[in-house]
């Protein structure tokens, strides 16, 4: 257990695939399923690892272009730090190698000094996004894909971030506080500062729905898809509201994730850290919308957004589009990764 | 009730309780727990009334719904006041859950002079269809597990029964529970002896008691029932001081959050735990309340006649089935 991914990329990252580590499998699932019963085939081909991002053609760039009118860009991922919300078994530790800064310990007669850090990590920590390697049913992952035959003790042999296409499309924000406010059914958390929706409030497609009307948006195939629940509110007060962030969210519900893959999106992203509602509405069942757009879809999840100000930005120029500015790196074999996400517009 | 009415009820429930449509009519259902008195358990095991009340919160969110809470504070005269401040509220239903079968009897004779149908939890209110578990089914279910890992594990060896738990409390749910896990284990097991070991409602006792049980039983091996999930954690606790982990296996009532975690909350019935003495704990899933009682008053109100007596689930909650039935949610 425990398999870790070890990159070096300026500095040295050390990724656990975590759902594995979690679930305490070090060797190859047990439970073997027919994985063509269980997960639906992908429409990009029995060879596919892909997933929605298939659907990025030089077309959608290209229209997607036309978003960025004023060159006005909106950060929306949080600042990567130790303290930030984690599951129990998660972490985060960065450490700083200054040693060359030290009296005598520079290079040349120029005096070079350098510094570099160590990060130490699980990948699916802060601002991040799920690959086709993080979520099956039983060994069944994206595109039938008996998964017990492709996980090594390192990595995945398959469905890794590496083949992950561009994220170069029209990103949407849909503020569903301003849809639950406008409906006179917001009821937020106490710890919020700002408005929120409260954790456990399921958000239905009717909602979404609700909220692309308010900026007359209608989705197009390969839109990247974020939502604004207000409870990254919680995440901004780490570690002090930690737990409550943790213990629940508002969320999508699986009708809602079915009509998101619908409308053939690429990724559904969201200010909270499973985008799903939390507790969910059948108690007994784990992660149904991360499997209806993962497995499923091959839709992209990206968790723990920073949503707020794209979605005042929305209401204050009444727009809720914009080029998504996005990559992932080439992580061969890994099932997720931090990124930094923009909305430029 | 109007034919319309009955008519989207049906289609309602038909439809396996799907999200709410806007057409379809809201009820207003007041659930009157027994005591929200922070540390109050409810049953004799685990749960708590707060547990109960947000399953119903829960489970409200996707039905056409809007649920009114009463805390009947463990009072017969305020489960009363409560049952007439619900009757004022109009509520088309309500949900009680009281012990004293006096109050009990008063309240049903003003819900029906108000026209109000009830669903009673636990505890019966006349006329009004009961759902709660089956505390002997429960008991057996955990005899019998007791039973067969004796004969996987220690076949053709003498064994010893124990009973630890609130073994004086006067109630019928513990009497029940008793019955069925000696009927459970005796089912193959028919001359196994019992001692019983009485915490008088004090789990942390079960350490202590147990403890001095295993002194004078070196070598004995022990079929262990604990009548609540903390009395199993203090009985392993004992177990485990004094090494005798090889010779004792505990099976539990409840499947309370004592017990059981997240993928990140590592407790006792957990996947990566399974060499534990406490081999698992029968589930009552008093959390999951209202997921079974909402859709079963929804089916009152459409005018369909319940069955007199609905029970709950009971399952066997083990190392191997935790996440199963318990999906932790504390992973992304």
């Amino acid at each position: 257990m425990g398999e870790t991914i070890v990159k070096t990329i300026g500095f040295a990252t050390v990724m656990g695939l975590s759902l594995l580590s979690l679930l305490g499998l070090s060797t190859p699932a047990a439970a073997q399923a027919d994985c063509k019963s269980v997960v639906a085939a992908s429409p990009f081909g029995p060879d596919d690892q892909t997933g929605a991002t298939n659907r990025v053609t030089p077309q959608v760039t290209k229209a997607a272009a036309a978003e960025i009118q004023t060159g006005v860009i909106t950060p929306m991922a949080y600042n990567l730090v130790d303290g930030v919300p984690l599951f129990g078994t998660r972490f985060t530790k960065t450490i700083l190698t200054a040693v060359s800064t030290m009296p005598g310990a520079e290079y040349g007669k120029n005096k070079l000094s350098y510094m570099e850090d160590t990060y130490l990590s699980q990948s699916h920590v802060g601002t991040h996004i799920d690959g086709m390697g993080h979520i099956g049913i039983q060994d069944c992952y994206y595109n039938q894909t008996p998964m017990g035959k492709y996980v090594t003790q390192n990595y995945l042999k398959r469905l890794g971030l590496e083949n992950v296409k561009s994220f170069a499309t029209r990103g949407v924000i849909i503020d569903v506080v301003k849809v639950f406010q406008a409906a006179g059914k917001l009821k937020p958390n106490a710890a919020c500062k700002n408005p929120c929706l409260d954790g456990g409030t399921v958000i239905t497609e009717a909602d979404l729905q609700a909220g692309l009307k308010m900026y007359n948006v209608t989705l197009r195939e390969a839109d990247a898809v974020f939502i604004n629940t207000g409870w990254g509110d919680l995440f901004l007060q780490y570690p002090a509201q930690n737990a409550t962030y943790n213990g629940a969210e508002p969320g999508i519900s699986k009708s809602a994730a079915a009509w998101l893959a619908s409308q053939k999106v690429i990724v559904v992203g969201s200010d909270n850290w499973a985008v799903e509602v939390i507790p969910g509405e059948d108690t007994t069942e784990a992660f149904p919308v991360h499997k209806t757009l993962l497995t499923d879809n091959g839709i992209h999840i990206i968790e723990n957004v920073r949503t707020d100000l794209i979605a005042a930005k929305a209401a204050r120029d009444n727009r809720a589009t914009f080029f998504l500015s996005l990559t992932v790196p080439k992580a061969v074999g890994a099932t997720g990764t931090f990124v930094s996400l923009e909305a430029i517009q | 009730m109007a034919l319309r009415r009955r008519l989207l009820l049906a289609s309602l429930i038909a439809g396996g309780l799907s999200p709410v449509r806007a057409e379809t009519r809201r009820f207003r259902i007041a659930l009157a727990s027994l005591d929200e008195t922070p540390g109050a358990t409810l049953e004799g095991l685990g749960f708590t009334d707060a547990d109960l009340r947000r399953s119903f919160e829960l489970a409200a969110r996707t039905l056409p719904v809007d649920m009114l809470y009463f805390d009947n504070a463990g009072n017969p005269d305020r489960a009363i006041a409560n049952a007439d401040a619900a009757i004022a509220a109009h509520v088309d239903l309500l949900i009680e859950y009281n012990g004293d079968a006096e109050a009990n009897a008063t309240i049903a004779h003003r819900l029906s002079a108000a026209g109000i149908p009830a669903l009673a939890l636990i505890d019966p209110l006349p006329g009004a269809p009961l759902y709660g578990p089956d505390n002997r089914a429960a008991g057996r279910m955990a005899g019998s597990a007791l039973a067969d890992f004796a004969h996987e594990t220690w076949p053709g060896e003498q064994v010893q029964g124990v009973l630890i738990g609130d073994l004086a409390d006067p109630g019928a749910a513990v009497t029940e529970r008793v019955q069925g896990i000696t009927e459970g284990i005796r089912q193959s097991l028919s001359t196994l002896q019992f001692t019983t070991l009485d915490t008088g409602g004090q789990s942390v006792r079960a350490d202590a008691l147990l403890t001095k049980l295993l002194l004078t039983q070196r070598g004995q091996r022990l079929l262990i029932a604990t009548l609540d999930d903390l009395a199993a954690v203090y009985a392993r606790n004992a177990i485990e001081m004094q090494r005798r982990q090889s010779d004792c296996i505990i099976v539990s009532q409840g499947c309370d959050r004592s017990i059981h975690g997240g993928a990140s909350e590592k407790k006792e019935l957990d996947p990566s735990n399974r060499g534990s003495v406490v081999l698992g704990s029968v589930a009552y899933y008093m959390d999951r309340y209202g997921y079974d009682v909402l859709p079963l008053a929804l089916r009152l109100l459409a005018g369909e006649t319940l069955p007199p007596r609905t029970v709950t689930k009971h399952v066997l909650v083990t190392a191997a089935n935790i996440f199963r039935e318990y999906p932790p949610f504390d992973m992304n």
